[in-house]
């Protein structure tokens, strides 16, 4: 086993000995219109961290779905300890010991964490015994360093809380291939760490780890062996030491990309947003407590915070969409708090919502019906021009799509994400202003690359953007200025690109700098 | 779902051929016949001979042609009510309560307000009554939707109910106003001849069939190129992109409900000024308002094509009735089953416009199950 930094093709190995706890056999795999997999061969050997990365779309997940039994393979064959398994369920799979925790957990939320554990587990007693299942969990807990009281309710935990739930019920079922699909995605800095903890303390009790992901950066770390998938194939396999990000990345996307962190040019614009002395609580329980910020013209400013600690609300009170209990918005020197959506959009600001398909856009109708969301449209809404600009953006954006009729939801995340930032970029009255929520979120790395440049020169142009990003690295990479908010406050406000990336990462997590 | 060595599975379609969407409709009226003729058959009557009167009495003769288009009438008008209140994901089911206030506000302006207009308005100001009062009848329940998020199918559904109580109160109950004072026997007070059409020569068809025909039309039109339309559909997609974009959810659900309202009581007031004149509970018994959901569900809430489904259900509704008085009677329960039939194979059929059949060989490999590993 030299650790020489060549790709292999594939990953197609026998090996004599030992055999592998777990491979894909020339695996195939079709959904209407689209081969997810295409003859992929992977291993996973006892004892190792094994990752999976990919773009969205590559096929990973399908992969992971078929090598944990949910799916079953058009072709090929999947092997555990070199013997030829044939997977019909999850539960199948749990029974030869191989299970997969998925990105959106599933778990009950009105159980306790032990019961949510025991759920589904065969032999259980009519009447359940709690206490002997709380004990047996406490066991699996201590035995994986995974702090966690058994008798807690789920629903009450946090993101990283709930995924240990999800393996610390495969390891009570079991399991010896773990398989964790994007499972940092909706982790703060601090919990991916203690995820690898984890990971390493499995890996050394001789279980095996597939870590499924598309973020390069964080699992060139974590992994011993790091398998790359693209458009349903596999088109490299690099062990430790022999990953370099930009190789990985150029196998990822099969070109050269570049990750360099671009900034604006001076900070000398005219304030055309601020948002002074905000206050918005609901039901009595505070969301934003005096939230003040300026974004001049020319520049991005970031505001980086684990989801759910007042972000997406302060979008909505800076859109109009919600009114706050005190305090005032201005746009463009309008002040614009309590006239509502539409007479904010007026006064200059332009909203890219977090949930693009549910919110940003109307997912059935097609791209000029969605570009005529926007704009002031008399008793009867003009198509003609607006199926004009939606020719124009597809051809200027490079928008993938059968034609500027068919509905959204046929495009990719992309792609329906350039048709969003073209309408609020350069749709209708040329906004001045720039709210944008997670941009980025789902999309890969081709399509980041293409929202980070539209971004780009959106703040050359003279826009003010306030960008609201989960993605720490995507807040390093193009704002100006970095804002963290934590429980609705601003815990953390950092001037320029020298700031102390982990000073950042700590605010978000609720520890003070 | 495997079959001996042959695996049958259902695949989403990418794209529906044009034809499907004209297949899917004429396969499901074959298919329900076949039902209905089993029917036939198992009652002891020929299937072939019986739909062939069924289809002379109701599309293909003359007299069997016209009370077809005029049952369709007031069908288009509840058919409209259903289409324009469900594509936009708000399932009004009272159609059969706000037709018959429909018929009450046709009735009374025809008797109260008639003698005091001139000829030429006095049935637009029936017609329009009667349009109001379905819209009041649903107000409530819009105002609940919209204002609280109460489900509109319960309280549209119930107050069907009140609706067909208040009828028969009115012309069983009581002596009321819409009751005929000159006779002992239980009926409606005709309205003014001022307030009402003439049917066209010896048929049952009457010009308000042009009306109804003209307004599917415009709806038609009016959904697909005015703003309230693309706002309608922008919210049925998704009401939080409709927030987004700073729509008034409250005055579209409230609107549209009330629109779908009114063109009920629009099909109530046009039986009012066509065949019936006065406040008749014998339309109790045809079940109009529910027959128009049915109508809209066929049409996939189409405008254009309510007119269509709608002639194809009356034509049922009309044939079957003729069966029952010919000289082997068929019961008109037929008929029903018949309706029913071409709904359950329509809407089945949507299920193969979506996706396609997809039939492959299991190819038996030498794949082991495992029973024991560690």
């Amino acid at each position: 086993m030299n650790a020489s930094s060549e790709a292999t093709q594939g990953s197609h190995r026998e090996n004599g000995a030992t055999p592998f706890a777990l491979s894909a056999r020339n695996v195939t795999k079709k959904f209407p219109g689209v081969v997810a997999n295409k003859q992929v061969n992977f291993d996973v050997a006892r004892g190792e961290v094994h990752t999976l990365l990919g773009e969205n779309g590559a096929g990973k997940s399908t992969l992971a779905s078929i090598l944990s039994g949910l799916y079953r393979p058009d072709e090929g064959t999947v092997l555990r300890n070199g013997i030829e398994i044939r997977l019909t369920s999850p539960r199948s799979g749990l029974s030869h010991g191989i299970a997969m925790v998925h990105q959106h957990f599933r778990l009950v939320d009105r159980f306790t964490v032990a019961e949510n554990v025991v759920l589904g587990s065969k032999g259980l007693t009519f009447v359940l015994q709690p206490k002997d299942i709380e004990a047996k969990v406490a066991e699996v807990c201590e035995k994986f360093g995974l702090p966690l009281d058994p008798r807690a309710v789920v629903g009450e935990l946090s993101a990283g809380q709930r995924q240990r739930v999800e393996i610390i019920k495969a390891l009570y079922h079991g399991a010896e291939v773990l398989l964790l699909d994007e499972p940092t995605a909706l982790l703060a800095p601090p919990e991916v760490v203690k995820l690898f903890e984890t990971v390493r303390a499995m890996t050394s009790a001789g279980k095996s780890v597939v870590f499924v992901s598309h973020k390069l950066g964080e699992v060139v770390d974590i992994s011993d062996r790091i398998t790359v998938m693209r458009d349903g194939k596999v088109t490299g396999s690099v062990k430790r030491g022999g990953a370099n990000a930009s190789r990985l990345a150029e196998l990822m996307v099969g070109r050269e990309i570049t990750l360099a962190p671009r900034r604006g040019k001076s900070d000398s614009g005219e304030v055309l947003l601020s948002v002074s002395q905000v206050h918005l609580s609901h039901d009595q329980i505070k969301i934003l407590s005096d939230v003040n910020i300026k974004v001049r013209g020319g520049e991005i400013l970031g505001i980086a915070g684990v989801s759910g600690n007042g972000q997406r609300d302060l979008a909505e009170v800076i859109s109009g969409l919600r009114q706050p209990n005190k305090g005032a918005v201005t746009v463009c020197g309008v002040p614009t708090s309590g006239l509502g959506a539409r007479a904010t959009r007026k006064a200059g600001l332009a909203y890219v919502p977090e949930d693009r398909l549910g919110t940003g856009l109307a997912p059935s109708l097609s791209m000029v019906d969605n570009l005529l969301l926007t704009r002031e449209r008399g008793f009867l809404v003009d198509r003609k021009s607006a199926l004009t600009e939606a020719e124009g953006f597809i051809e200027k954006l490079e928008i993938k799509t059968p034609g500027p009729l068919t509905s959204i939801r046929k495009l990719s995340g992309g792609n329906a994400q350039k048709v969003l930032l073209a309408r609020e970029l350069f749709s209708g009255d040329m906004s001045r202003v720039l709210v944008v929520c997670s941009p980025t979120r789902g999309l890969d790395v081709g399509a980041v690359e293409a929202v980070h440049t539209l971004l780009d020169e959106a703040r050359k142009n003279g826009k003010a953007i306030l960008l609201i990003s989960e993605d720490l690295d995507e807040v390093m990479t193009l704002a100006d200025r970095v804002i963290v908010l934590y429980r609705g406050k601003i815990v953390l406000e950092a001037r320029g690109v020298s700031e102390d990336f982990e000073a950042v990462g700590r605010a978000m997590a609720g520890l003070s700098a | 779902m495997i079959v001996g060595k042959t695996r049958i599975q259902l695949e989403a379609r990418l794209t529906s051929p044009r034809w499907l969407i004209v297949a899917v409709p004429v396969l499901s009226v074959l298919l329900a016949s076949v039902v209905g003729g089993v029917f036939l058959l198992l009652t002891g009557h020929p299937p072939l001979r019986t739909y062939g009167d069924l289809l002379n009495n109701g599309y293909t003769s003359f007299y069997g042609l016209t009370d077809t288009l005029g049952l369709a009438t007031p069908l288009i008008c509840t058919g409209m009510a259903a289409a324009f209140a469900f594509r936009m994901n708000l399932y009004n089911i009272g159609q059969e309560g706000q037709l018959y206030l429909g018929m009450v506000g046709g009735a009374w302006a025809g008797i109260a307000l008639a003698p005091h207009l001139t000829p030429f308005i006095a049935v637009p100001v029936v017609l329009v009554t009667g349009a109001l009062f379905g819209a009041a009848w649903v107000l409530v329940p819009a105002l609940l939707r919209a204002r609280l998020g109460t489900s509109e199918i319960v309280s549209t559904l119930l107050l069907n109910y009140v609706a067909l109580n208040l009828i028969n109160y009115f012309i069983f109950g009581s002596r009321g106003f819409f009751r005929d004072p000159s006779t002992p026997f239980p009926q409606g007070r005709m309205i003014y001849e001022s307030a009402r059409f003439g049917a066209f020569g010896t048929t049952n068809t009457y010009p308000t069939l042009l009306i109804s025909m003209f307004l599917a039309v415009f709806l038609f039109w009016f959904v697909r190129s005015s703003n309230y339309g693309y706002e309608t559909s922008v919210f049925a997609d998704s009401p939080s992109t409709a927030r987004y974009a700073g729509m008034n959810s409250t005055w579209l659900t409230t609107s549209v409900l009330l629109v779908s309202g009114s063109l009920a009581g629009l099909g109530g007031a046009m039986y009012v000024v066509g065949p019936a004149g006065k406040v008749d509970p014998g339309l109790l018994q045809i079940g109009l308002g529910y027959a128009g959901i049915v109508v809209a569900a066929l049409a996939r809430y189409n405008f254009v094509a309510v007119i269509l489904t709608a002639i194809l259900f009356a034509g049922l509704r009309v044939g079957g009735s003729a069966l029952q008085a010919s000289s082997d009677p068929v019961p008109i329960a037929i008929a029903v089953v018949l309706q029913g039939a071409v709904l359950l194979f329509a809407l089945g059929g949507e299920l193969f416009r979506r996706n396609r059949v997809v039939i492959t060989r299991v190819i038996e490999s030498h794949q082991v199950m495992v029973g024991e590993v560690s």
